[in-house]
């Protein structure tokens, strides 16, 4: 049982392997035009805009990633780039007010603990799945294999190597600031983290 | 990227649970949870508290205080004993300070909770890949607030798609995230937001923050104890199979959020890396088996991204446009780089060759 549970799991990450990963989730995704923005030739704000871009527009990822730039295709065909900030997964909520887009995604969020159980007692059966609280709640501590991955550790100095090789390069990034607590954490504590 | 709770309510019935458990089931909730088939662990403890009030009264070993007397906020104040002078009273130093635990014991708390991560699924055997999650994480970590920790990075043979982090410098990310990401800006990104758990403790003060609510302080607190000197106690085991399920504060998974596109960019990646991976977990069905647990931990991805967007504007734009790289591009470049330098060596090892007989 457990050897056919590998060959399936086998099968599906050679599938997931074959369909390019997660690319290819990402790609043909259903997305919206989230404020007025511009379809551009190419990544980047001063790039040839293509045509206006409309709020709500229903625009398609096509294609790669630079930066902050995704390949869109719009319904008429036309493709193009559009900032990631400008569009939103088609069906969440309306633009602007993100505020109540966020409290919708979460209310949804909770609306589908119920059903998640079941789905995974259903998934369960195909016998695909990642690390889950069932394999947390089996969990017996493996102090050796904590031995063995301190044993592979990198120091600095291997680390600043690395770096050299794959030109990259440290750079003075100012820390972003925190958003207005519009909607964010419930109440919990821990607002000020140097309690 | 770890973890998140339902909220205020369900969240202390879970402890209310878990003290009920741990009063009372003389760890018997991995016995009892083999049943659980679903995620739904909430759910599972919730069952499980009714039958375990009625033996945690006789199986309670007299603590002073009791946990009714926890309950009711004297956890706080022990009746009996300075507390803080037990310096091996790990969680009793969390429900105080997290400052009174110095960096040994931290590093040394998150030894435990690696174990039991490391429990639940092995090292993954591609040992190349593992010099190369280290190289990565630990040029990220070299960038932290904390360059100077025993940083450990580690794959899990795991198809699913998730990230975790301990206190101390570990930091977990599974196969099948690495197959999923679209390249190792995106792998940049996500090990930043772990190592940013760590250096802000979110982990500590989520322990701290059950600590302080007086639930098993004592229990845990006095087997912990013993455990410097090695062995994972039962109950430190069940704290953190309950801290990976449930998943840390929302609040915290934001500053991560945060923190971590900084801290990505100062490494030299792209800080957009993050940002596509919560377009891609935000794509995942949230009945996906291989997400299921990434997305029931964490605040949904769309609330991350918004929240993202407001915090980083267009002020990151011009740290972008790097060339991207996946991966195995990656990966290859590095060996190509090995084999090279390889290929030098004979030349010269041929002087050390001649030193042989020299030496002679």
């Amino acid at each position: 049982m457990i050897l056919s549970k590998f060959n399936r799991l086998r099968a599906l990450v050679s599938c997931m392997v074959l369909l390019g990963g997660g690319l290819a989730q990402a790609q043909n995704e259903a997305l919206h035009v989230k404020r007025p923005a511009e379809l551009r030739e190419a990544p980047g704000e001063n790039s040839r805009s293509l045509a206006p871009l409309a709020a709500r527009t229903p625009v398609t990822r096509s294609g790669a990633r630079q930066g902050a730039w995704i390949q869109v295709r719009t319904a008429e065909g036309a493709s193009g780039w559009v900032h990631m900030f400008d569009v939103g997964a088609a069906g969440t909520a309306a633009p602007a007010g993100a505020g109540t887009n966020a409290l919708r995604g979460l209310t949804s969020f909770f609306n589908k603990g119920s059903a998640q159980g079941g789905t995974i007692t259903a998934t369960s059966t195909v016998g695909i799945r990642g690390l889950g609280a069932e394999d947390l709640a089996r969990a017996q501590p493996n102090p050796a294999a904590v031995t063995q991955a301190e044993g592979l550790r990198q120091d600095a100095d291997q680390a600043r190597q690395f770096a050299a090789a794959a030109a990259l390069s440290s750079r003075s990034v100012e820390p972003l600031p925190a958003p207005a607590p519009v909607q964010a954490a419930p109440a919990g504590g821990f607002i000020n983290n140097n309690n | 990227m770890t973890p998140q709770s339902p909220g205020i309510h369900t969240r202390r019935l879970t402890w209310l649970a878990l003290a009920a458990l741990a009063a009372g089931l003389a760890w018997a909730p991995a016995h009892g949870q083999d049943g659980a088939k679903a995620l739904n662990l909430l759910g599972s403890f919730l069952r499980q508290a009714a039958p375990a009030e009625a033996p945690a009264q006789p199986q309670q070993p007299a603590a002073p205080g009791g946990m009714l007397g926890n309950l009711l906020g004297a956890g706080l104040a022990p009746s009996g004993g300075n507390r803080a002078a037990s310096a091996g009273n790990l969680i009793g130093l969390l429900s105080q300070s997290l400052e009174q635990i110095d960096e040994p014991k931290e590093i040394e708390i998150g030894r435990q909770l690696a174990a039991v991560l490391l429990g639940s699924k092995p090292l993954h055997p591609d040992m190349a890949l593992q010099r190369y999650v280290n190289q990565l994480g630990r040029w990220i970590s070299l960038q932290s607030a904390r360059p100077q920790l025993p940083w450990t990075f580690a794959v899990l043979d795991d198809p699913g798609f998730n990230a975790f982090a301990a206190p101390g410098g570990y930091v977990f990310v599974t196969k099948g995230l690495v197959d999923q990401v679209a390249g190792e800006a995106e792998l940049a990104g996500i090990l930043a937001h772990e190592i940013n758990h760590v250096t802000g403790k979110h982990h500590l003060q989520a322990m701290a923050k059950s600590a302080r609510a007086g639930l098993l302080t004592q229990v845990i607190g006095s087997q912990v104890r013993g455990e410097l000197a090695g062995a994972v106690s039962a109950q430190f085991l069940s704290l953190g199979r309950d801290l990976y399920s449930r998943g840390l504060d929302q609040s915290d998974e934001f500053e991560a959020d945060r923190n971590g596109v900084a801290l990505a960019a100062r490494a030299g990646f792209d800080p957009y890396g993050l940002v596509a991976v919560l377009q891609q977990l935000r794509t995942a069905a949230p009945d996906n088996p291989l997400f299921a647990l990434s997305l029931s931990t964490h605040p949904p991805a769309q609330q991350r991204l918004d929240l993202l967007e407001q915090a980083m504007g267009n002020r990151m734009d011009n740290l972008a446009g790097q060339p991207a790289v996946t991966v195995t591009q990656r990966m290859e470049g590095l060996e190509a780089a090995r084999t090279a330098s390889r290929a030098d060596a004979p030349a010269a090892s041929v002087p050390a060759g001649r030193r042989v007989p020299v030496k002679k």
